[in-house]
Parts: C-alpha cells; structure tokens; sequence
C-alpha cells in the first residue's frame, strides 16, 4: 500500500471537505505559495479545504465582506465639502466630462442635502443619515482615497470582486478560501447572504471561483427556509425511507469500490454522501436564529421591519464566523446604493436599512471578543460625481448623482486594522482621490495582507501564466491603516 | 511612463526586461525631445561625453549579443545609436537628463541586465551611462536628436479619438481623418492642418475649443476626449511640417527574424511532426498501430497491456464515450449475443454512425469554443438569439464527418470561401460556411452598449478571441504575449500584433461592430428565408382580414372575440432569421503594436503575420482577395490554409491530443492548451507525431480517428488498478489499463432522462429556455412531456442549470479547454434531494414496471441492465431487495396505497446516485 496516495484516516479528513480531481498528491502549498519562478508543468492535481496556515502571521482569521453594491456616495455619507456648499448650483460639467456616463442629464455642483458632524474619540466626520455607525467609529479605519478603473456598475463590480472588469476570474473570497482553507469542514468555506428580495447586479458571478476549481466558490445560504439548495428532501418521504435509501446506497458503493482498488475517487464519493448528511445538521443549526436572545435580535435591528432582513443575514455572519466559517458576504438586492435621483430620500433609505445592523454587528463582534481576529470590511465597486444628475423635467429637487470611478469611500474594521482612523483624501469637490490613492488592486492587497496572505504570492498557473487577484500591475498594501 | 515598476523585471525568462519599440513620442519623450533642444547648447560648450565616443563601446562589449542586428532580444538593437534610440518592446530606453527615469539605465543599475550569468558592467561603465543620460544624452550625429513625431504616431491619435466620424464608415463635415493626405485635403470647412502652423490649423483649434470630440456625444460613440499630451503630438507634428515617415509596416520577409531563432524553433512541438517507424513489439498483441508505441512503452518497464474489459463494461464505456448516452438494453444484447469476430467494430459503426455521436462531440468542441448563448459581462446577460446555429453547425460537422481542416477554415474564414452576398440561392453549404464563423463571436462581450464599447472593452473582447484561437487550434498560450514578449515561448510581441492584424478585417477596434444585431447577417438558406417571408406575408394577410373585420364590427362583444383572434394570428409571427457572424469588412485600419498592452500607447506598425517561431521566419504571409471583386482581403483564409499545411507543426498535434484525451481521459501532452515550452511534455513523444501525421493521412477525418483509437487494444483494456500497476504506474501515464471517469454534467443528466424514458430527441433548433424556480434552481423548459438532450439547453452564462453547474460545468472564460471533475457535497445532495430527480426516478420505476411487471425481483434486475448495462451480482440483488421490503414496510405504516411502487422507486433512486452508475469504468 506504500505506493497509494494517502493513507485512509487523512483520506477522509479531505474528503470531508470534497476532494478535488483526485489522482496524485502534490505539496499544495508549495505549489500555491511559492515564489515566482518559471511554472512546472501542470500536474494533476487535487485541492481541498482543509485549513492552512498562511505565509505570515494573520491578524485576522475570518473576513465578513459588508458589499454595498451600486456606489455609496461618498460627499454625502462619509466625506463632507464645504467648496460643494459654496459652490452650489455652479457649472462644471465641461471640467468632468469624459467622465460622466450620461452627459444629458449633468447638472451643476450640487452640496450634501446632509447634514456632517464629528464622532467618537476620533472625531470622525459622518453625515446624519448614520446614526448608529457614527457611535461606532473608533472602531473603523476610514478610506476616503479609493478608486477604480471604470464607471459602469458591472465591469466596476467584477474589478472589486475579481481584480479584472471582465467575468470569469476568481472573486476575493475564492481566492481566501483557496489560500486558507476553512475551520469547519461541515460547512461552506465561503458563504454568500444574498437579499431574499433579489440578486445583486453581476449575480451568481460576485462569488465565482473563476478558473479555480468550483469547491472555492461561494455557497449562497438563504437567509429562511433551506439554507442550500436541494439541502432537504424536495418531495414527501418518510425519513425511515430516506435513511434506509442512503443506506442502500453506501452499501452499495462499498461494493463498487472493494472491487476498485487505488481509486481515491470512489472514498471521495462516499464521503461527500456522509458530508452532505452532516451540512444539512451544521447549516441549519447555523442558521436557526432562535436561539439567539431577545436583545441580541433587537441589537441587530430584526425586530423592526425596515432592519430585520439585513439585520437577520448579519446576525447570521457572526454565527457563521463563530462557527469557523472563512468568508462571508452580505449582499442587498439590486442597487440601494446607485441613488440617480431623489439622493435626498433614496440614500436616506439605503443607510435606514443597513445602519443599525452595521453597527449592531460591530458592536456585537467586539462585546464577543471576535472583532480581534475577524476583519470587516464595507465598501461598495464606485463612487459618485459632485455635480447634480437631473431627471427629465430637470427638477432639482428630484436630483441625485451619477457614477464617478475616480472616488470611492470605504472601512475596514477589526483584525489588525486601526480604529478611528481616516487615510487619504479626495480634492474639493470631491471628486477624484488625490492624497494617498488607493487602488482597488491595493485594497486586495491589503485584505490579503491582514489574513497573512502576499498577494503576489498567492496564485494559480493556468495557460502558462500564474495568475494573481491583484494580476500584474504592482500593488500596495495600504500599510497606514494597519493596527 | 518609462519609470513604471517594470512587471518584468523580476522575471528570469530569456525575454525578459528590455524590450522593442519604435520611438514614440508620448509624454516622457515628448520631454525628452524638448529637453535635447534646450541642452544642444549646453552640449556644444561643455563638452560632454558623447554616445559614440563613450557609450557605444560599453554596450558593444556587454550588451549586442543579444540586442544586436542580428539577434534583438525584446526588440532592442544597442549596436547603433539609431537602435538605441528606435527603443524596446516596452517603448524608449532612456529620459535625456533624467537617469533615474530611463528604464535601461534602472536595469543596469540594478543589476538585472546584463543576465547574472554574464559579465557585469564595471562600476565605471555605470557611472559613465549615467553621466551621459544626466548631461543631456548628446551625439555626436546631432540630427539624431531630431527625430519628431511622425504621420504614425498621429494616427493612432486620431483613430481613437476622431475616426469613428471622421473616418471609413462615416465622413461628418466631408472630413476623413485616418491618413496624412485626407488631413490636408480636409473637409467642407477646409484643410483640416495648416502644415507649419498649428494654430491656424481647424483640426486644432477645435480640439483647443473643446469642441472636438464633441462633449455631449462622447458617450454615444464610445469615444473619450483628447488628453493634452496626445493634442501636443498633435501640435508638434503640425509645426515641424507634417513630417513624413516611409515606414512600412513590419511583417515577415527575405531577412532573417532578429527575435526568433533558429534555436528557438528547434523545441519539439514548433517542428513538422515526422512519423516514426512503429516500434517492433509482437504483432499479436496488438491491434492498431497506436498499441505499438504504448506497448514499448510499457515493456521499458516490465509491463503488459491489462487484460481486456468485459463485454458489458466495453458497450458501456464506448457508448458514454462516442454517443454520451448509456446503451440500451437492447443495444447491449445485441453486442453480447453477436458472435462474429469483429462484433466490437460494428458496435463502433454503429455509434459513430449514430446523430447522438455529433450531439455529445459537440460539446467537447463547444468547450474550446467558449460557447455561449448569451454576452456574459453585463448584469443582464443579455442573450445572443442567433448563437445556437453555431451549435447546430457543429453537431452536423461531426456528424458528417467534416474533415478538420475544412471544419478550421469554415469557422476561422467561412465568409471569405465563397460569395453569398450576389448570389442566387443560399444552400446548405454557404449558410454552414457563415454559420462557422460564429466560432469568432463566442467571447463574453459588453459592447452592445455604448458605455461598454469604448477601445479598451473592444481590445478584451479581441483579446478573450485570440486566447480562444491560441489555446483551441494551436494550443499555445499566445495571449500571454498581448502586453509583452511571452515570458517562457519564443513568441515577441510583434507577433501576437500580427495576429491580431489578421483578424482586423472583423475584429477593428477602431471600426467595431457593436454585439447583437450589428453582428447579424440574413444570409440563411433561401429554402429557410423562403418559409419565414411565406409565413409573414400568410399572417399579415390573415391579421388584416380581422383587422378589416374588427373595423366593420359593432358588437363590442364580438369585437372582442376579433381581437383575440387576431392576437393568435399575430403571434404566429418568428422572429426574422439570422445568424451571428463575422466577417470581412474590407478596410482594415493599420494595426501598431500597443506597448504594455497600453491602448493609448501605440509602438511599431506591424501587418498581418503568423507566429514567426512556427515558420522559418522568412516567408512572408500571402493573402488576396478570395475571388474577384471581393471586399474582402483574404487574410483569415490565408491564416486558415496555412495552419491546414500538413507541415503546419501544432494544428494536427493539438487536435489529435484532444481526441486522444477524451478517450483516454488524458491527453499524450496533458496541458491541452499549452504546447509550448511551460507544456507538459509528452507522455509518448513518437506517438504524438505519428497519429498527427496519420490524422493528416486520413484526411483530417475525426471519425477515422476515433475508429482507429477505441478500437486499439490499449482502449480495450479494463480499468483494475494491481497493485503492480499501482507499483510501478498509479497515475496511468503509461496506459497500462484504462481511467475509470465520473460522468460530466451533461451526461449525467443525459443519462438520467434516457433510463428514465424521458429523454426527447429532437435535435437542433433554438435552444431550450430555462426556468428559475424558488431559491435560485434552475433547470431547463421540458418539451412534449421529455427534456431534451443537455447540449440543447440555454447555455446562458449566469443561468446554468443547476445540475449541471454542479457537475462542474466550466465558466467560459473565455472558453475551457480542460473540465475538471470535483467530489463536493452540492453534489450529493442535488442527487439526493433534487425534486426533478426524483421525478425522474418515478419514471424509471413506472418503466421498470412497464416492461416487466410488478415482480421486484425482476424489477430489479431490469433497473440494474438499464442504469448500468448489467445484470446484478447476487449481493447486489439481495440487498436491493432487502431495501425494497424495508421500504415497502415503512411506506405501507405511512398510510399510502402505492407502497409497492414507492419502494421500487427507493431502489431506482438509490441506483441513481450509486457509484456504479455515476463512474464509468
């Protein structure tokens, strides 16, 4: 038996995780960490869950990732401009214009319809329409200087999540999962909270694994009834019945494979069979909420309308992390944050439903000694412009803000991240970052970084290239905003 | 822009750091040029170091081994001053007065140039480059100082910014701005530049006057304003006289490649495959030539073949493998009871034979593809209508046997083989050739909106399309050399340009078809078009008679009963027919090399050209206008026979590979895309050319090669791993016995229609729409109480059936050339709890019971030869009959009256998901 790939106790340990393309060992690590040389040819090789240990010491161990698609405004939420005050109801389209997606609608400059005022020991500039993050601020590393490299929501979404504008390439939280494995073999790695209301715009693609192999993709757990899909019986059976099926069923495979020696393959089989039986106990122990106190569910915001449906996905982000899940991803349906019109009312909305559970979670994480080793970050793929975008009948008091690539604000909070700290700026209006500038390949880079990943080092070799979340241009891990 | 973090810099490939480029006068070297100006003064007063006397002799003695006339390694010749100064791949070397800035002066400094292996410059030779970069960079030869800017580093100003209305298609004002003479000519307003002054000059004093491109209408063309530095070439070029370069551009000719060596061509795979004589090994072993190279091969390490398969587990494996489907009961029988000698090789006749043989092959190519029924990229995903003709198309190519140099110059050149456009009737072999081409419009793409169709979104979708090319027909991994000369494959970046310059005729980013409708034509076959003008004109004469009735009509209510009636009139209307192509548009715009990849960075004009590594670098590329008069140049379908040459080396390799791979679950070379120097090296190398050679002996005939490979003794063998062969080959490279394979998604689900007798074989047509159920499953539209075979559903990029994304259907991204088989528990839980699943186990009892009535015994054992082609053993039996009654028990207490029926449904959904079912051995 010396020359079989594993022996059976560490056979079933990756195979509880579901094992990839089984056919010959290889030293994963090595193969994922190592440094840039010349690709050895490809092997066949297999993957699995299994938790690693990084390249350097973490600070965090688990990412909850707030996306708050469609591009929350950043004059208007975190950073405030007196030159938008002043110069109000000014031109400046033709100063903007390549950069405005729909030049018939431009207004002129157009102030916050918000109010700002400093929080916290920090004395973090946040606008009225977030109260209950404005009591959470020391707690958050603040980045007024991101920025992107196109306008348009769908190719701006597949940057934030993947590193490139185009589909097909593996988002963030498959590139984690593939570096680091996960805690818990009996539930997903990765897993997306998705809005029972609807998809985000890109949909299923936000949590691809892109060229690496499916087990890194994110699972989407729904936030009631059957958390994953076909997780339960779909037709009326006595769960005898099912029990004594499945049995058949593994006294079958039993059969096949004591006939099939050195196929590693047919344990993989049989073992799936025996994970699937204990996800469906894990998730939905995971998600039942019930047993969470009266004040935790009030602390979330999920015994008020309004709060209760981002409330519940948050509260079931912490239930996950505490469980050992690696990442997480809360989404909200369609595009609360892309406030064309009416920002006065829109994006009031927007903060009503996701505040208080923010902040809840913040709070929450931190009274359970997790905020320490999990990492959360909020943040959207753009930002928006300083002048007004004007409706038809050219109303200003009907006006929102279009797209702007060229600013974006976002925080992170927790492992290994400052609190109460703002990096960066954007000019006057507000419109372009233009101190300490953060490019979306540098925030990777320093999510990567805070989970003891090098982004130029965690890759993958596909068609002769290593590929990298951050690809080929240099990035920097943002080193100010580290604890 | 010279002082960027080199991506290359760290990097040991041969080709690394410097790199080739015709000087190009952006913002640093705009600097630059000014900035020799004002120091030629300086120069002539002080003295300074000039390059001749100083420099040259530093880099003749270090540096032109490798950047000299003869090799230029990354384009860069150091064995002149006019090399120096023609720049590398990545643009110029050196910033006049800014050391730190000049790239070539950073690589030396650093110690990455010249290579660790070589001698070093001395600390002298550093200092002395970085004196002379500091003072000015001055020659001897002062004109060399001069050299402005050119018609060819403005024209691809204007291309990006002006031409979409100023150009080929559309001539706003009576002004075309695409070359140096129909700016003089100008427009109605008058000579466009006034040659010695910019300021007097329209083009210009519009552009000052941001005027032009207009503000309003950027979005609307895709089209972004002029940035300053490009509007300074602009002025420059204009005040030094409209300077002229004869530049021709770069293509293969007489003179040897300074990029690609002889020695770089000598790498197995960029060499015309020869066959070698069959290696001796005793005949009776043996049944096809293929088993001789895998015997020696064997034999080197004390084995044998392993003995051959049953019957059972033979019809099973080769039915999966040619037809994707499970073989019928009856089919088994007939194969078992056969007694005749070749039994086995009518089997094959009779399944390569079969419409089922092109339905499932068609996926493996549609996987190199990167097929798609819709554009990917946008939020919506919008679908592609027209895209399953393409799908069609190749279902009948393989079916027909359409030999593969054919298949290759249909889809890469179908619109330049014959004319359609005048031509009396479309029949079947003109629609096929258009239909092919849809083989080039497969990439995901956002440009069917404006906002998303700006030069660099073209330039992916062109790039997604060459990758395709690159990894499907040639297998190399080409578009690696997009931004740079291949790090590892000696491919310069000049020749993926070449490529591309191939393809302008279709693929133009300055002159692109927007996705969707634009990239339409109606040339389907007239027998088609005939039948669709038939039925409109049947409804529109039918709507108009109610219509004149409804008018006349005063009842309200039988007005309303018209109106209905004319509303199913109505939506008798099909959509107009049309299929998703590409084709020649006949005036290609000038293709320059993008340094860096960087679109607004444009380097050396370059023409068409094939990868020089893959010729002898020396004959140029020959194309024409396929027939007379055509508009069309021609070069696709040159770029298609010459790939079709039997001396071609990768063409006939790379597919016989594929082949070779998807029956014997790995390819001789394993990286199916990559042929090149990071590939696998081949498992067999003699017989990898022998079978290329013996593809192009037989024509390119896929079917003959398939006959020829699953009749081998090599494919008959059994699976069983011994521990010998675990000992000795446990990863199977040598072939000592035969993979055992989990099926592929659409197999599967396949498979489980066909046991279940709900499977409709209705081929080709539009595809099948899918449905999203509660919770995010999806699954496909059923059809006449069946579901029709997997190839058929939508395959819409964010809306796979479920089953099959579970099963590890690949993203296309921009296609898939390998699938991989996860183990994962979605898995087991879509089997297990799936409703469709179940439903489909129902049926499989209900026609269990069907063909041999209610005994659970015989039951049984009918579900085993239907699911698996066998009977069951004993144990089997017994335990399945054991569930059967436990099962019946449980069902009987909970009160139903179909407890029978219900148990049998247990055993056949427990079949379902067992092993034996979902592998093949």
């Amino acid at each position: 038996m010396s020359h079989y790939p594993f022996n059976r106790r560490q056979l079933f340990q990756t195979v509880g995780a579901g094992l990839y393309s089984a056919a010959l060992t290889d030293l994963f690590t090595r193969d994922v960490y190592a440094t840039n040389t010349k690709p050895s040819p490809p092997l066949t090789r297999e993957f699995d869950l299994q938790p690693r240990t990084p390249q350097r010491r973490p600070q965090a161990e688990a990412v909850i990732h707030l996306f708050m698609n469609g591009g929350p405004s950043q004059m208007d939420l975190f950073d405030p401009k007196v030159e938008l005050d002043r110069n109000h109801g000014k031109e400046h389209f033709e100063n903007i214009a390549g950069e405005v997606e729909f030049p018939e609608q431009a207004g002129a400059i157009m102030r916050s319809p918000f109010k700002f005022k400093q929080h916290g020991q920090s004395g973090m500039w946040v606008s009225d329409i977030m109260p209950h993050l404005s009591e959470q601020v020391d707690k958050i590393s603040l980045i007024r200087s991101m920025y992107t490299s196109n306008l348009t929501h769908e190719p701006a979404i597949y940057k934030i999540q993947s590193g490139s504008e185009f589909i097909g390439r593996p988002t963030l939280g498959a590139w984690v999962t593939y570096g680091l494995g996960t805690e818990n073999q009996n539930l997903p790695a990765y897993v997306v909270l998705d809005d029972p209301l609807g998809l985000p715009v890109n949909g299923v693609d936000n949590w691809q694994s892109g060229f690496l192999p499916p087990l890194y993709q994110g699972t989407r757990f729904r936030a009631t009834g059957s958390p994953v899909l076909n997780l339960k019986p779909q037709f009326e059976e006595p769960t005898r019945v099912t029990d004594l099926e499945r049995d058949l069923i593994s006294r079958l495979d039993r059969i096949h494979r004591r006939e099939r020696q050195f196929r590693p393959e047919l344990d993989a089989k049989i073992a799936s069979y025996e994970l699937a039986a204990r996800m469906q106990v894990a998730a939905t122990d995971a998600l039942d909420l019930s047993q969470e106190t009266a004040a935790t569910h009030k602390l979330y915001g999920i015994d008020q309308e309004t709060t209760s449906s981002y409330g519940r996905r948050c509260l079931i982000a912490r239930r996950l992390i505490e469980r050992g899940v690696r990442f997480v991803q809360l989404y909200i349906n369609s595009q609360i944050w892309d406030n064309h019109s009416n920002i006065g009312e829109s994006l009031k909305n927007a903060c009503e439903r996701t505040d208080k559970p923010v902040a809840g979670l913040l709070f929450d994480l931190k009274q359970r000694g997790l905020l320490d080793n999990t990492l959360v970050a909020w943040g959207g793929e753009i930002g928006r412009l300083p002048i007004a975008q004007l409706p038809a009948d050219k109303d200003p008091a009907k006006a929102g803000r279009d797209h702007n690539k060229n600013a974006i604000v976002a925080w992170m909070a927790g492992g290994g991240v400052k609190g109460g700290y703002v990096h960066g700026a954007t000019d006057d209006f507000g419109f372009a970052a233009v101190e300490d500038k953060v490019y979306v390949a540098d925030w990777h880079a320093t999510l990567l970084h805070l989970l003891g990943l090098h982004h130029e080092e965690l890759f993958y070799e596909r068609n002769g290239l290593k590929e990298r979340l951050t690809g080929v241009e240099p990035a920097r891990v943002v080193r100010e905003i580290l604890a | 822009m010279i002082s960027r973090t080199s991506p290359y810099r760290t990097h040991t490939g041969r080709y690394s750091a410097v790199t080739y480029c015709r000087l190009l006068v952006f913002t640093a070297l705009t600097a630059y040029v000014f900035f020799l100006y004002e120091n030629r003064g300086v120069a002539d007063t002080s003295e300074p170091p000039f390059f001749e006397t100083t420099i040259q002799p530093i880099f003749s003695k270090h540096c032109t081994d490798c950047h000299g006339p003869e090799v230029q390694e990354g384009g860069l010749d150091l064995s002149s001053a006019k090399g120096l100064l023609q720049g590398s791949e990545s643009g110029p070397t050196f910033r006049a007065g800014n050391a730190e800035q000049s790239t070539l002066f950073g690589l030396i400094q650093r110690g990455d140039m010249p290579p660790a292996e070589e001698e070093q410059l001395s600390e002298a030779e550093i200092e002395a480059i970085r004196i002379w970069i500091e003072s000015g960079a001055p020659f001897q030869d002062a004109k060399l100082g001069d050299s402005g800017p050119t018609q060819h580093d403005v024209i691809p100003i204007l291309l990006l910014r002006c031409v979409v209305c100023h150009g080929g298609r559309s001539q706003e004002a009576g002004l075309d701005l695409r070359t140096r003479e129909s700016l003089l000519r100008g427009g109605k307003s008058g000579p466009a530049v006034v040659s010695g002054d910019p300021q007097k000059s329209l083009l210009i004093q519009r552009i000052h006057k941001q005027e032009m491109p207009p503000r309003r209408a950027l979005v609307r063309v895709s089209v972004k304003p002029m940035e300053a530095t490009e509007l300074t070439v602009l002025e420059q070029w204009i005040a030094q006289g409209l300077p002229k370069s004869d530049l021709q551009p770069d293509i293969a000719n007489q003179v040897a490649d300074p990029l690609v060596s002889n020695e770089d061509r000598r790498f197995w795979s960029f060499q015309s495959p020869v066959a070698a004589p069959l290696p001796e090994v005793p005949l009776e072993t043996i049944s096809t030539s293929i088993d001789s190279f895998i015997l020696r091969s064997l034999r080197n390490v004390q084995l044998h073949f392993s003995p051959p398969a049953t019957r059972s587990v033979l019809v099973r494996r080769l039915s999966f493998n040619l037809t994707g489907l499970p073989p019928t009961p009856s089919e088994v029988e007939q194969f078992l009871a056969d007694p005749t000698p070749d039994a086995y090789e009518k089997l094959v006749d009779r399944l390569l034979a079969s419409p089922r043989h092109g339905e499932r092959w068609a996926t493996h190519w549609l996987d190199v593809a990167g097929y798609a029924d819709s554009e990917g990229s946008q939020n919506e995903d919008r679908v592609r209508p027209h895209m399953w003709r393409y799908r069609d198309y190749v279902i009948r190519a393989l079916n027909q046997d359409k030999p593969y140099d054919r298949f290759l110059h249909e889809q890469l050149a179908g619109d330049e083989l014959t004319e359609y456009e005048n031509v009396e009737t479309i029949d079947d072999a003109i629609y096929d050739n258009l239909v092919a081409t849809g083989f080039l419009r497969t990439a995901p793409d956002r440009t069917f909106a404006a906002i998303t169709a700006f030069v660099p979104d073209r330039l992916e979708v062109i790039a997604d399309e060459m990758q395709i090319f690159g990894s499907a027909i040639l297998g190399l991994t080409i578009h690696c050399a997009r931004c740079h000369t291949h790090k590892f494959d000696p491919i310069p970046q000049r020749d993926y340009y070449r490529l591309t310059a191939i393809f302008k005729d279709g693929f133009d980013e300055h002159d692109w078809l927007k996705s969707q409708g634009p990239r339409t034509l109606n040339f389907v076959t007239t027998s088609e078009r005939t039948a669709w003008q038939a039925n409109k004109e049947q409804v529109e004469q039918e709507a108009a008679v109610v219509q004149e009735k409804i008018t006349a009509e005063e009842n309200e209510e039988k007005k309303k009963q018209l109106e209905t009636e004319l509303q199913a009139i109505n939506q008798r209307h099909q959509p107009e027919p049309r299929i998703r192509a590409l084709w020649s548009r006949g005036v290609p715009s000038p293709t320059y090399v993008l340094l860096r990849g960087d679109y607004k960075n444009a380097g050396r004009l370059v023409g068409p050209g094939v990868p020089s590594v893959l010729t002898d670098g020396k004959t140029p590329f020959i194309f024409a206008p396929p027939w007379q008069g055509a508009q069309k140049t021609g070069r696709r379908l040159a770029l298609a026979k010459w790939l079709t040459e039997p001396s071609n080396p990768l063409t006939a390799r790379v597919m016989a590979n594929r082949i070779w791979k998807h029956h014997f679950g790995r390819g001789l070379v394993t990286s199916l895309d990559n042929f090149g120097t990071t590939g696998a090296s081949p498992s067999h190398p003699e017989l990898i050319d022998w079978l290329a050679v013996e593809f192009v002996r037989r024509q390119w005939s896929m079917k003959s090669l398939h006959r020829m490979l699953v009749t081998s003794t090599t494919y008959r063998q059994s699976s069983t791993i011994t521990e010998e062969l675990a000992a000795t080959d446990l990863e199977g490279t040598l072939l000592s016995r035969m993979p055992l394979r989990r099926m592929e998604g659409e197999v599967l689900r396949d498979a489980l229609l066909q046991i279940s007798n709900r499977l409709q074989h209705i081929p080709y047509g539009p595809a099948d729409s899918i449905t999203e159920m509660e919770g995010g499953l999806i699954t496909t539209e059923p059809r006449q109480g069946g579901w029709r075979r997997s190839v058929f559903a939508l395959h819409r990029r964010t809306k796979m059936p479920t089953i099959l994304e579970n099963f590890d259907y690949p993203q296309m991204g921009p296609n898939c050339l390998d699938r991989r088989a996860s183990v994962v528990a979605p898995q087991a839980l879509h089997l297990l709890n799936n409703a469709l699943v179940s439903e489909w186990a129902d049926s499989f009892a209900m026609r269990v019971a069907s063909e041999v009535g209610e005994n659970p015994a015989k039951q049984i054992r009918r579900a085993y030869q239907i699911a698996l082609g066998r009977l069951p053993r004993e144990e089997e039996q017994q335990i399945g009959l054991s569930l059967y009654d436990d099962c019946k028990k449980q069902w009987l207490e909970s009160g139903v009256t179909d407890a029978p029926q219900r148990a049998f449904k247990n055993v056949c959904h427990a079949l379902m998901n067992s092993a034996a079912f979902l592998y093949i051995d």
